[in-house]
């Protein structure tokens, strides 16, 4: 393999031209409105950044309950983990761009309580920032170094050293991943309050993971790809089985968080459903649930279509369309409620612009992270288990 | 009342009982049943077994529980007994979704587990009837019907000699059993 991973030349021209355009219409858009561009930049960013630790979660979850069947093509989820690096200060970098755009910076809207004025303080919040970001990263880069030095070393030690470090990492990145939606995302509505806030992002980023993850797989695994024999229907099925149970996990949660608000009816909770249900938001709304459940739930739903290339394919494909769109409608209105002075919703050039953005940079990325290593961990004890999987 | 001559033969590992199994199906060998200590990996597969009818029953009994939930909560909180809850309007579709869930859990639920009874004709008190007595602990039993006259005794015994049958037997079964 080349320097660029699995994408030829001509591919990775054309992923490099869609992050280069969709950096650019971003960018078009700031003297329109800086506020709506710099939302679609977080969108990026929290997408680009969720989508590796996502995949260092998967790697760990394998490693933690000690399963087998997804050793074989393990290396696809390790390429996404080590992008937390660079999306990492990627992100770093749009948060101390656009703290000016959260509420709480702008207008001093962080209520009077002492504890939530001091956490809200924005040095203390993009401290924290660098730290969940650097934490991750660290943690993720050593657990996927450890699995590749496994591939000169082998033996059934670096394993075992890998369980407890993923345990280390899962213990880790559930506080901070809970902070990280607090403080970047349910932090733009800072008066409103939801503790399920982060198990609802959780299912999402899980989700829109499952989904890369099942295209990375079935682009590989054509004759002369590296996963060629490798990623086979019974891996292909057990994601998509994966991919429907998190798509009513996330559909469970999101409508817990709606149901208990609508129900109790308090105003300064309403306040963050009310402007989404109604006008063009609501059709935002009812594209969010249509994408990110209805679809994968009664499309995965029989047998062969988990075990269908095709069909999966295009399911994870919405699905991924549908993480974008969600992070969509938590962070643009809310901005907009908090600067009403930045106009109307521009569904268009900017959004595009993300989409673009993050479609190149993401797949350039763990593209370039795949060919660093070895496409199969071969010296793994449990790839042979993984190889001969049936479900 | 017709009877039907079958063969029991009986392997000693899993690994004998799917490659004698094998050797049946290209032999075009009827098979009835096969009979296992515990579920063996790709038996199905090997025998050949269409997917299991439970998945859609199980479909078709939670879709009757959310529908039947939805209609018989708007009928009764906003059509027979209008109910004013919390000021909300009477034909409130969240505060109904919960008791759809649930009731699609449980007729699935139920459902599955009263077909998978029904299909493997199973029911309390049920004696057991085995075709083996070995065949809950160490054996691996495979049943086999004589259609034809090519389908003799030796020759099947023929066909799974060389996978290592360790039980032969050749029974009368009359009507009315369950393989």
């Amino acid at each position: 393999m080349n320097g660029l991973g699995f994408l030829s030349g001509s591919q990775a021209r054309l992923f490099t031209l869609a992050a280069v355009v969709g950096a650019v219409l971003v960018a078009l858009t700031v003297p329109l409105s800086s506020t709506h561009a710099w939302g679609n930049l977080l969108i990026a960013s929290v997408y680009l950044t969720t989508l590796g630790l996502g995949g260092a979660m998967f790697v760990a979850f394998g490693y933690v309950t000690g399963a087998g069947w997804n050793v074989a093509f393990r290396r696809v989820p390790e390429a996404m983990a080590v992008t937390l690096v660079v999306c990492g200060v990627i992100s770093v970098g749009v948060l101390a761009l656009g703290m000016h755009n959260y509420a709480w910076h702008a207008h001093g809207e962080a209520g009077t309580l002492w504890f939530k004025q001091m956490w809200l303080s924005p040095q203390f919040w993009l401290v924290r920032a660098v730290g969940y970001l650097a934490l991750w990263s660290v943690l993720s880069l050593l657990i996927v170094s450890v699995s590749r030095r496994q591939d000169r070393v082998g033996g059934t030690r670096l394993t075992i050293a890998n369980g407890k470090l993923s345990a280390l990492f899962l213990a880790v990145s559930a506080v901070t991943f809970s902070l990280a939606c607090f403080d970047w995302l349910m932090a733009l509505t800072p008066m409103w309050y939801s503790t399920v806030f982060a198990a609802y992002q959780f299912a999402g980023m899980m989700q829109a993971t499952l989904a890369t993850m099942i295209l990375i797989g079935l682009a590989l695994r054509a004759p002369g790809r590296p996963l060629h024999g490798v990623f086979t229907t019974e891996h292909l099925h057990d994601l998509a089985k994966l991919l429907l149970g998190f798509s009513c996990f996330w559909m469970y949660l999101w409508f817990s968080q709606f149901m208990l608000i609508w129900y109790t009816d308090i105003p300064e909770e309403v306040a963050f459903f009310v402007p989404r249900e109604s006008g063009a938001w609501g059709a935002v709304t009812g594209m969010n649930i249509f994408l990110n459940w209805l679809l994968p739930f009664f499309v995965l739903l029989p047998r062969p279509s988990k075990r269908s290339g095709k069909i999966a394919a295009r399911v994870a494909g919405a699905v991924l369309l549908g993480r974008w769109l969600d992070l969509y409608w938590i962070v643009i209105p809310a901005l907009h409620q908090a600067h009403p002075e930045s106009g109307s919703p521009l569904v268009g050039v900017a959004e595009a612009g993300s989409i673009l953005l993050v479609l190149g940079l993401f797949t350039l990325l763990v593209s370039r992270t795949f060919g660093k290593a070895n496409p199969v961990p071969r010296q793994d004890p449990l790839l042979e288990e993984s190889l001969h999987y049936h479900l | 009342m017709s009877s039907r001559q079958l063969i029991f033969a009986s392997f000693a590992h899993e690994e004998d009982l799917l490659e004698g199994i094998r050797a049946l199906r290209r032999a075009d060998v009827k098979i009835v049943d096969a009979f296992t200590p515990y579920a063996v990996h790709g038996l199905d597969r090997a025998m050949g077994l269409r997917p299991s009818p439970l998945t859609w029953v199980c479909f078709v009994c939670a879709m009757t529980g959310v529908l039947f939930a939805l209609w018989f909560e708007h009928w009764s909180l906003a059509v027979s007994w209008p109910i004013n809850v919390g000021g909300k309007p009477w034909n409130s579709l969240p505060s109904d979704v919960p008791i759809g869930f649930e009731m699609a859990v449980l007729l699935g639920g139920f459902g599955s587990v009263f077909a998978l009874l029904g299909l493997c004709r199973l029911f309390p008190g049920k004696r057991a009837r085995l075709a083996t007595p070995r065949v809950t602990n160490d054996r691996f039993v495979v049943v086999i019907e004589e259609t034809d006259a090519v389908t003799t005794p030796d020759f099947v015994h023929a066909l799974l000699e060389p996978h290592g049958v360790v039980e032969f037997e050749e029974r009368l079964a009359e009507e009315k059993v369950p393989w």
